[in-house]
């Protein structure tokens, strides 16, 4: 092939794809049985009475998933599916795949961003990393000086085996320790009976450490149904923690057991006025987080000033397993129309910066994601990318950036957020459509004024006379149908290529010579170069 | 008491030939305010008494307690001339009457505040140049001069502060004839250099009546028309071949009572010169008679002069008796309201010939026809040159010039902004003007309407316009030029609310902050950070001041200053760079190349910009700037933003789909060249030659997604491959002090890595003027340095002049060049390291 001249060189004949390697630090795990909790896992399929049993695993743990499977599939006689390489982040499940093969419950293994699912019941296995309790607690305990500082305790869910020792000891050595949940199954038919391992932990870790808290050992996943809730902040994904009622966040100190990922980061930025102290178990050392969260906070600052500036946004749906994504993109829609700009659905599987320079016309992109993959550092982006929250900072004008920060869209859900929030008055901004204020960019520094686009104002006869920017379309009776405010339609204008245009004069008359047959893997003429070629 | 009414300027206002917009102009220090007071005051607006001391135009509480002006002031006021024949002495322009509205602008003379300046400029026709006779020409002398000519306005010069030439050092009456003899040559050495056909001669002469001499701050002064006049009378013989006879080398005998041109008589007796004998020696007398206390003297030469004292009056001594007398004897504010009227022109003159350095759009339209007529039944044209805060909070008058038709409360208006374009919507605004205000320095006075040529504040249109634009009600109306500002804002600090909750009235402070100066930038930073950009040390300061009392009126955090620097190349790329596109179906190759800095200032300029015509354009590279003409007309575009000093160039040869993908190349380019690979700051002075371009057959495989960011790749290894530098901005400061502190000069300008290129003794005086390039880095806190080491003798004036290249590499450890760059990326927080070529170069 290397003597090839030509576009043949490009398509090859898809060995290159085949034989790439790809780099994933596997690790072979020696006790499947306890690594993987088998045994929890058997229970609870056998209890639930589930047929079709999906396994999804994430890339490193491939190199044990068909073990893990025939251990299932012996010991309870159900169908045993593997689901690997998911559409979006490994961390979420994926329903869809499971569905693929109809099945009705889904084991997700590894780290996961806890996020809630939708249709299928769900259980986690984490994976248990081991963790000396002994060094962390101590560790914990040179760094925190003052004993009666209120901290939370949350952990890297591969550590969640461990979760109970370390509070059970740290709320000996400080006054308020408040320990974080973590949920290990959702949808299945026990949501209010905790599995007994947790069951009796839950019991035991509330009563040493908060009198006040709901003490009971119900469905503690759901604080507020016991309780209503003080703080919103309390859920975070799939943690909850619950504060005695004298303590202010503000003042709490979180302690995290875990490297630093995406999860630290995540939590770092929702409690961004907490001080952050670490443990890795691997390095055996606690050390104060020096990470700027802030920087991280302005980031994202920079970003919303960004999205203030954009006419046209795309929404990027990045999962198709978290619950009600459907109504977080409707709820977008809404926002984007209320606002005057123009959106764009996009569903494109893993994010990448070639996918996304596609639409030049979209001035930036708004993800629907998992909290954990909803971060893009969008640096190398050729737009910015950002969350939920973000944009409806930027386009709301009831809302304003207080540094409070959201990662989990759940919490923006039209029925579920506890603020007043409504959409802006659409009537309003269309009698005021003249009257608007150009926006002051903080991006140029100058004023902008916005496209707007979705204006009842204009009826369709005076758009067709005056639009002089829209695209137009021929239809199959080969009348004129006119895309009304298409932005598309003027981007194609601000283009310098605009496709097959004619240019009446500029280029000579010529006959009609027959062109290319085939395909773009080997046209018909190339053909022979491909057959020829060794 | 004001001696005029709103009815009466509104009437004149309509009397477009006898309006005269006029701003004053000067370096720092050298006499505006205190001079604008002494007319204020023969208007009637301040007391004559008060005048000089009470800095009128100085609105603002810091103006006062700093003794500088920051922000230019408008002020509106009615001249009725002593003499209504004087009119007659009105060349080459229509009067009527002998009643006159004057629109005066006192502007800052600190060059932090240049843009104020410009923007005071833009709406007047005429300046007075204000020249301290002791300093002489100044650096900001000259610039505002220049700018001034370049907007095509007529310049008449006062030599201000003859007061300390007479009392401090002690000139002899020749040595003071000598001194304003060169003052005045080099005023006109710089007008000279600005030859413009439309503006006619504009050098001034003392002999013309072009030229006063003045003292602001004892309130007196004169034109050698004022004692052309006085003699004339006297001796009975015409006041203009008078004139002419009082200035140069003319000579009168007082013996033989004739005129010669010889210093000395036929027996070779030394003659006086005639400006010395008629001019100075009254002066001089009183001066000698006050100063010395010969009160009989003094009460006989001023009988002589016909200057009545009150008896109040001829009780005070020393230097208050010599201000009542000179002030009674030279009224400064007559000497120079008439020189105004008879010398600058009107509206409808100047308007004649500024048209086409004023309007964008084709010179026959009825926009242009309106402003070239000053006609104010034309269509309304107005230019807002700048916002001036009102008291209500957050509110601005828009200040500006009508130029042609009449501006009315309720008149629906379009309102244009900078980036309107003809035919389009973009930027543009129609909206109801609310009301119409005169400017009156510290208040307004509202008036119904304004026709072409005056000077006015509008209220309700502040909303649309950021700093300025263009008004008017003619629908094919093209904007009104931009200004161009001689300073840039290269020095910016981070600013941060100290309470989070404060954040939204920050940001509603940054907008009013950016509407309210004419130069100063806001932005947000990519790491997120609130940037405040100014021209200098001072501006920043007042500008931060002003956001946290006025504007934000809540308490920020300030970080240290920061300069913005620049990458670029320094030679052409050792290889041919080649990225591939993620689908590894399209390649592109490439090389960087440095601009000349000759052309790269040229495109900064303006001089070479991406709205030429690409044939001339490229002409003009291949004749100034040595390129190939082939080349010079496959030039892409211009970045970043479209119009830096940053070149794509294709010069490839056959590529098939080549002009499909321009659009991706161009998106990639203004990317790269806005986020340069070193430091994420701006590149500058860079060439980047298409070498040869794969593209996939399928436009689906060589889409955006595929090209911006492999062409973003590739034009990173390019710089990288160009042994890349970075260029710092630099200041020119002029330094002036006493000869005996030079030593001071230099150890703190060595200290600071500046670089003094000249040194010039001031004739006649132990003034010493330096002129030094300082890097902007090293400039923070060098004016509290420099006064330090000179015992507070010498002031710097400080003024961005180009971008220098360092010295050094910003990828090979071991030189400061590498740790400011490490610095910068941290700051921003980036890695450290400066990304290494194998991210960006693919191998084939």
């Amino acid at each position: 092939m290397s003597d090839l001249n030509g576009p043949a060189t490009f398509a090859d004949d898809g060995r290159a794809t085949i034989e790439r390697t790809v780099e994933i630090n596997s690790i072979k795990i020696d006790n499947i049985d306890s690594y993987y909790e088998i045994e929890r896992t058997c229970q609870r399929i056998l209890e639930g009475g589930y047929s079709r049993i999906a396994l999804q695993f994430p890339d490193e743990l491939l190199p044990d998933s068909a073990s893990v499977a025939s251990k299932l599939r012996d010991r309870t006689g159900k169908s045993v599916f593997i689901l690997a390489d998911t559409s979006y982040g490994s961390c979420c499940v994926d329903e869809v795949a499971a569905e693929h093969v109809s099945a009705d419950f889904i084991v997700h293994y590894g780290r996961s961003c806890l996020s809630p699912t939708s249709r299928l019941p769900v259980l986690y296995v984490f994976g248990q990393q081991s963790i000396s309790v002994e060094k962390c607690v101590s560790e914990f305990d040179r760094l925190i000086e003052n004993k009666d500082t209120p901290i939370i305790v949350m952990y890297d869910v591969t550590f969640s085996h461990a979760a109970d020792q370390i509070n059970n000891q740290l709320s000996k050595i400080f006054s308020t320790a408040i320990a974080t949940k973590i949920t290990k199954e959702a949808n299945t038919n026990h949501n209010c009976q905790e599995t007994p391992v947790s069951d009796s932990q839950s019991s035991q870790e509330y009563a040493s450490t908060t009198d006040d808290c709901c003490g009971s050992s119900a469905c503690c996943k759901k604080p507020v149904v016991n309780k209503p809730l003080i703080n919103p902040e309390q859920a975070q994904g799939g943690r909850t923690y619950v504060l005695p009622e004298d303590v202010k966040l503000e003042d709490c100190t979180i302690l995290y057991i875990g490297e630093e990922n995406i999860t630290l980061t995540n939590i770092m930025m929702v409690h961004n006025k907490c001080p952050v102290i670490t443990y890795n178990p691997e390095k055996k050392e606690a050390h104060r987080e020096t990470v700027p969260v802030n920087r991280l906070l302005m980031k994202r600052y920079f970003l919303v000033q960004k999205a203030k500036d954009a006419d046209v946004i795309g929404i990027v749906v990045g999962t198709l397993g978290v619950a009600s994504y459907m109504t977080i993109i409707d709820h977008l829609k809404k926002l984007i129309a209320a606002a005057g700009k123009k959106s764009y659905t996009f569903v494109m599987g893993k994010l990448n910066v070639a996918k996304m320079a596609n639409f030049m016309e979209i001035d930036c992109y708004v993800l629907v994601a998992c909290p954990e993959n909803s971060l893009i550092d969008s640096k190398e982006f050729y737009r910015p990318i950002v969350t939920p929250f973000e944009l409806e900072i930027a386009l709301s004008k009831q809302k304003e950036w207080t540094g409070d920060y959201i990662t989990d869209f759940q919490r923006l859900l039209p029925g579920l957020r506890d603020d007043d929030f409504t959409y802006d008055d659409e009537e309003e901004r269309e009698e005021n459509l003249s009257d608007e204020e150009p926006h002051f960019s903080l991006i140029t520094g100058e004023y902008k004024q916005g496209r707007k686009y979705g204006s009842k104002k204009l009826d369709g006869t005076s758009l067709l006379v005056s639009g002089i920017t829209d695209l137009s379309l021929r239809n199959n009776e080969s009348a004129l149908s006119t895309l009304l405010e298409s932005p598309s339609g003027a981007f194609l204008k601000t283009r310098t290529f605009r496709g097959l245009e004619q240019k009446t004069g500029e280029h000579e008359a010529s006959l009609v010579e027959e062109g290319r047959s085939g395909i773009a893997r080997g046209y018909s003429t190339e053909k022979d170069l491909n057959t020829s070629a060794p | 008491m004001v001696n005029f009414t709103v009815e009466e300027i509104r009437e004149l206002m309509d009397k477009v030939t006898n309006v005269r917009n006029m701003s004053v102009i000067a370096h720092v220090d050298h006499g505006k305010s205190t001079l604008t007071d002494s007319l204020v005051s023969k208007a009637g607006i301040i007391s004559s008494g008060r005048a000089g001391e009470t800095r009128f135009t100085d609105t603002r509480q810091d103006e006062q307690d700093r003794g500088i002006t920051i922000k230019s002031t408008a002020i509106s006021m009615y001249f009725q001339m002593a003499n209504a024949d004087d009119v007659k002495e009105i060349k080459n322009q229509k009067t009527e009457g002998s009643s006159f509205l004057i629109n005066l602008i006192d502007s800052p003379g600190h060059v932090d505040f240049s843009s104020e300046v410009t923007a005071a400029l833009r709406v007047t026709d005429g300046a007075l140049v204000v020249v301290d006779c002791i300093e002489g020409v100044c650096v900001q002398t000259e610039t505002v001069l220049r700018q001034a000519l370049a907007e095509r306005i007529k310049p008449v010069v006062v030599i201000n502060k003859v007061d300390r030439a007479l009392l401090e050092l002690q000139l002899t009456k020749e040595d003071l004839y000598n001194s304003f003899q060169r003052t005045i040559e080099s005023v006109n050495v710089i007008i000279s250099t600005y030859v413009d056909s439309a503006l006619g001669d504009v050098q001034v002469y003392p002999d013309k009546g072009t030229v006063a001499f003045a003292s602001g701050l004892h309130g007196w002064g004169f034109t050698l028309r004022q004692f052309a006049v006085r003699y004339a009378k006297k001796f009975g013989v015409d006041k203009e071949k008078f004139m002419t006879r009082l200035w140069g080398e003319s000579y009168f005998n007082p013996k033989t009572k004739k005129w010669s041109s010889k210093p000395t008589d036929a027996d070779g007796h030394p003659l006086e010169r005639a400006f010395n004998m008629f001019v100075l020696d009254p002066i001089f007398k009183i001066f000698d008679a006050v100063m010395n206390f010969k009160k009989d003297e003094l009460f006989k030469l001023l009988e002589k002069l016909e200057v009545k004292l009150t008896a109040d009056e001829k009780e005070l001594e020393g230097k208050q008796l010599l201000k009542v007398v000179m002030r009674k004897f030279l009224p400064a504010g007559d000497a120079l309201l008439e020189m105004i009227c008879i010398h600058l022109p009107s509206p409808v003159t100047a308007q004649r010939y500024r048209v086409e350095n004023l309007y964008e759009g084709p010179l026959d339209d009825e926009s242009a026809t309106g402003i070239r007529n000053c006609d104010p039944k034309a269509p309304l044209m107005v230019y807002i040159s700048k916002m001036v805060p009102t008291s209500d909070k957050g509110r601005f008058y828009a200040f500006g010039r009508v130029f042609s038709g009449t501006v009315r409360a309720g008149l629906k208006v379009r309102i244009q902004g900078p980036n309107y374009e003809p035919g389009t919507k973009k930027d543009l605004f129609v909206k109801a003007v609310q009301r119409t205000v005169l400017m009156m320095g510290r208040y307004v006075e509202a008036i119904e309407d304004c026709p072409a040529g005056n000077i006015i504040g509008l209220v309700g249109v502040d909303q649309f316009l950021i700093k300025s634009g263009t008004i008017t009600t003619s629908e094919t109306a093209h904007n009104m030029k931009v200004m161009k500002f001689s300073v840039s804002p290269v020095v910016q600090c981070a600013v941060d609310v100290k309470n989070p909750n404060d954040l939204p009235k920050l940001v509603e402070g940054l907008k009013r902050l950016a509407k309210s100066d004419p130069c100063v930038l806001t932005l947000t930073s990519d790491s997120g950070e609130h940037i405040v950009a100014g021209a200098g040390e001072l501006h920043l300061e007042i500008c931060l001041k002003d956001l946290e009392e006025d504007h934000a009126g809540v308490p920020i955090k300030v970080g240290d200053p920061v300069v913005q620097y620049r990458e670029t190349v320094l030679s052409e790329s050792s290889i041919t760079c080649l990225s591939k596109s993620p689908n590894k179906h399209n390649r592109i190759y490439m090389k960087a190349a440095p601009l000349s800095e000759e052309l790269s200032m040229d495109i900064e300029s303006g001089k070479v910009s991406p709205r030429d015509d690409f044939k001339t354009r490229a002409r003009e590279l291949a004749d100034s700037h040595g390129w190939d003409v082939a080349e010079a007309r496959k030039l892409w575009c211009f970045g970043p933003d479209g119009t830096g000093a940053n070149l794509l160039v294709d010069t490839t040869k056959a590529v098939q789909y080549l002009n499909e993908t321009k659009d991706s190349f161009v998106a990639a380019f203004q990317w790269a060249t806005k986020e340069g690979p070193i430091a994420d700051e701006n590149v500058r002075g860079c060439r980047f030659n298409i070498i040869d371009v794969t593209l996939h057959a399928d436009a689906i495989h060589r889409g955006g997604g595929q090209l911006i960011p492999t062409c973003r790749r590739v034009m990173y290894a390019s710089i990288l491959t160009a042994s890349p530098g970075i260029q710092e901005p630099i200041y020119l400061a002029e330094i002036q002090c006493p000869d005996t502190v030079m030593g001071g000069i230099y150890s703190v300008l060595n200290r600071r890595r500046g670089q003094v290129f000249s040194e010039e003794q001031r004739p006649g005086t132990p003034l010493v003027t330096v002129k030094a390039y300082l890097p902007v880095n090293e400039s923070f806190g060098f004016s509290t340095d420099l006064r330090a080491a000179t015992g507070g003798q010498a002031f710097p004036q400080a003024v961005f002049d180009h971008w220098a290249a360092m010295s050094g590499s910003p990828v090979e450890a071991g030189n400061k060049v590498y740790d400011i760059i490490r610095a910068v990326r941290k700051r921003k927080g980036l890695p450290e390291d400066v990304p290494s070529l194998d991210k960006f170069y693919d191998k084939l």
